[in-house]
């Protein structure tokens, strides 16, 4: 399989670029080969737009300076999964965060996703609805990019999602309100001109352990065997705010613990003990130059004597007499013998 | 009166800061606490420094609005989003052993069941959102024909081919090297076995060999013990085989046989007294009447006895030997 194949009923890049103009109001227009043609397949898939694309949803995707590879990675990965995102270069961080409504506005996009970097080390996510509508910031953790090896599966480019939620997500009010920022945000319109008509893989949103985990599988077999294609991270959330990038805060996460405080505790920990160690250190020192009492009573003198009689003790002065050494034992039988003879 | 302080973060800061908040308390200034003394809100005593707890915003009816405004109410088709419980896990209920996620907390540490949990939970949502799908004609399965463009480039799904054949390459050589490490010690101790046998039959063999040599027994059944042997464990159809091994004893034989006819018997001429365990434990040749008579009744007899029996020692020999 080469690279690049012609696609079948689909418009080539040139060809899509030029229409874009049009595309929204013709919308069946263009793809009439392509219902022709794949009239003649087997299975008839519902062309990309036998429909007209009413569902005006656009994602503007980007990030602020100072960020690392792998988040370069993870937004590039995003491009390419939601065909209804735009790309745009990197905000520098002098300008304050309502900049990033104007350039919404200007992209004529209707949801942002920006991500900021702190000290190249944290990273933090924007999720918006650009004009009015709120948004919500969260701290990005654990993130596996498409381009991981152990991530085998693979799937259209720009085919639509279905989206699957933890049923925690309608307990609480903050969740309910996340579930709708998602669903609009990531779910890909129908009869988008980019997309591909296929439904073949699946974001999952779980809560554990208070985040939100994201996981993208592929759809092997019809009975549900899955693969895991895409990128993964794990969300947590910080503060949701009324207006988009700003405006009074809605909701207040308590269990969040902010990157800088975590590492503090952990300096802090690790002091902490390094100080107690040094304190038994010098407990030790103190005791070893007390004073110390001389014990003149042995407690334990008496503790091998038995209530036995006692007996003589009988000493050797003199030393024993050595021994005679028999040598020749059998000179009684030598005698014998030679007598006899 | 508490006085509301959010500086403090630790027992420790309070405790540095201890002195400036003294200080900025009487930043406070003397007249402003005189004041608030004069209205009341100062009670005498220790006034301290006490953290209020951090309110945390949970704006609920705020909350609903923005999600009244926000939703939009599209068909189904369009979101494409699913609510579900993690499907059934048949195999750990196959197995007995229920994880401790019925109860609806799952341990986001143990990261092989949180793997699954999620796995599962996405493996509902495929099986309740198929027939649905169906219905509004969309498939999920592609035709053969249909190429399109995918997430990942072909070279990359090489290089993850790559990464599997190598992972199962790498362990069936070990599986390999395993087997062939207890092959071999297996080998090894067969081999030690059978050389040991051999030892054993060998060593049997010549035993008998030498009792019929030295005359002990006449019988030359050691020769036909592997034949009887052999025909009783091999019942059928090895009887070829017995006769083979007759014949090459007999073969053995006639070899022998030539070879006594030319160089006469062969063997040791004189290997009349052997020192082994039958002739140590051989005391027939013991007179006890003789051995334990000291000083005997008839001289001749006595000395004839005596010379017969007592026969004197090496160093008496020696000095009888030097004297005569």
């Amino acid at each position: 399989m080469s690279a690049f194949k012609r696609k079948r009923g689909r418009q080539t890049q040139a060809d899509r670029k030029a229409k874009k103009a049009k595309l929204i109001a013709d919308g069946g227009e263009a793809p009439v080969e392509a219902d022709q043609e794949k009239n003649n397949e087997v299975t008839i898939p519902a062309p990309v737009s036998s429909g007209r694309w009413t569902n005006k949803e656009r994602v503007l995707i980007f990030s602020s300076r100072g960020i690392n590879f792998r988040t370069r990675h993870l937004m590039q990965d995003l491009r390419t999964l939601m065909p209804h995102a735009k790309a745009d270069t990197k905000m520098d961080r002098k300008d304050k965060l309502f900049i990033v409504n104007e350039v919404c506005e200007i992209k004529n996009c209707n949801k942002c996703l920006f991500f900021e970097a702190k000290k190249k080390q944290d990273l933090y996510m924007w999720i918006a609805n650009s004009p009015h509508g709120p948004s919500a910031k969260f701290l990005v953790q654990n993130i596996h990019t498409l381009a991981e090896l152990k991530m085998t599966g693979n799937c259209l480019k720009g085919s639509r999602p279905l989206l699957s939620f933890d049923p925690k997500f309608d307990t609480e009010p903050h969740f309910a309100l996340l579930k709708e920022l998602f669903t609009q945000t990531f779910s890909t319109p129908r009869y988008h001109p980019k997309s591909q008509p296929f439904v073949d893989h699946v974001f999952t949103f779980a809560i554990a352990d208070n985040r939100i985990w994201f996981r993208n599988y592929q759809i092997m077999e019809e009975d549900a065997a899955l693969v895991e294609v895409g990128p993964r991270f794990v969300l947590n959330l910080i503060k949701i705010f009324q207006g988009s990038f700003g405006g009074p805060t809605l909701f207040e996460n308590q269990d969040f613990l902010s990157p800088n405080m975590h590492r503090r505790q952990i300096r802090l920990a690790a002091a902490a003990r390094v100080r107690e160690k040094q304190m038994v250190k010098e407990m030790q020192k103190m005791k070893k130059n007390e004073a110390k009492e001389d014990v003149t009573k042995d407690v334990t003198a008496d503790v091998f004597q038995t209530p036995t009689d006692e007996t003589h003790v009988h000493i050797q002065m003199d030393a024993p007499e050595p021994k005679v050494a028999k040598k020749n034992k059998h000179k009684a039988f030598k005698r014998q013998r030679m007598a006899r003879r | 009166m508490i006085i509301d302080s959010r500086t403090m973060d630790s027992a420790e800061e309070e405790s540095l800061l201890g002195q400036e908040s003294e200080e900025e308390n009487s930043e406070l200034s003397d007249d402003e606490l005189q004041e608030a003394f004069a209205k009341g809100l100062l009670k005498p005593g220790m006034n301290v420094l006490v953290d209020e707890p951090k309110k945390f915003v949970n704006n609920v009816e705020g909350m609903k609005h923005c999600l009244a405004e926000l939703r939009k109410d599209l068909p189904w088709v369009e979101r494409l989003d699913m609510t579900n419980l993690p499907a059934e896990d048949v195999f750990s209920n196959a197995e007995g052993n229920i994880p401790s996620v019925k109860n609806g907390v799952v341990d986001a540490d143990d990261d092989f069941q949180r793997e699954m949990l999620f796995y599962r939970q996405a493996q509902a949502t495929v099986l309740d959102a198929l027939p649905l799908l169906s219905k509004h004609g969309i498939t999920t399965k592609r035709p053969d024909d249909y190429f399109a463009e995918m997430s990942k480039s072909d070279q990359q799904m090489q290089k993850i081919r790559k990464k599997l054949i190598s992972k199962q390459l790498i362990l069936e050589k070990s599986e390999k090297a395993k087997k062939l490490r207890e092959q071999r010690k297996f080998g090894k101790k067969v081999q030690v076995e059978v050389i040991q046998k051999r030892q054993k039959e060998k060593k049997a063999m010549m035993t008998a060999v030498k009792k019929y040599q030295k005359g002990m027994t006449d019988k030359l059944d050691f020769l036909e013990g592997d034949q009887k042997k052999g025909k009783d464990s091999s019942s059928a159809a090895p009887q070829g085989a017995n006769k083979a091994a007759a014949a090459a004893k007999k073969g053995s034989n006639s070899k022998r046989k030539y070879k006594d006819h030319r160089f006469g018997f062969g063997g040791k001429k004189s290997g009349k007294k052997w020192n082994t365990k039958e002739s140590h434990n051989d005391v027939s040749s013991f007179r006890a009447k003789v051995a334990n008579a000291k000083g005997s009744k008839g001289g001749k007899k006595g000395a004839k006895g005596g010379k017969q029996n007592k026969r004197p020692g090496k160093s008496v020999r020696k000095q009888i030997k030097s004297r005569s």
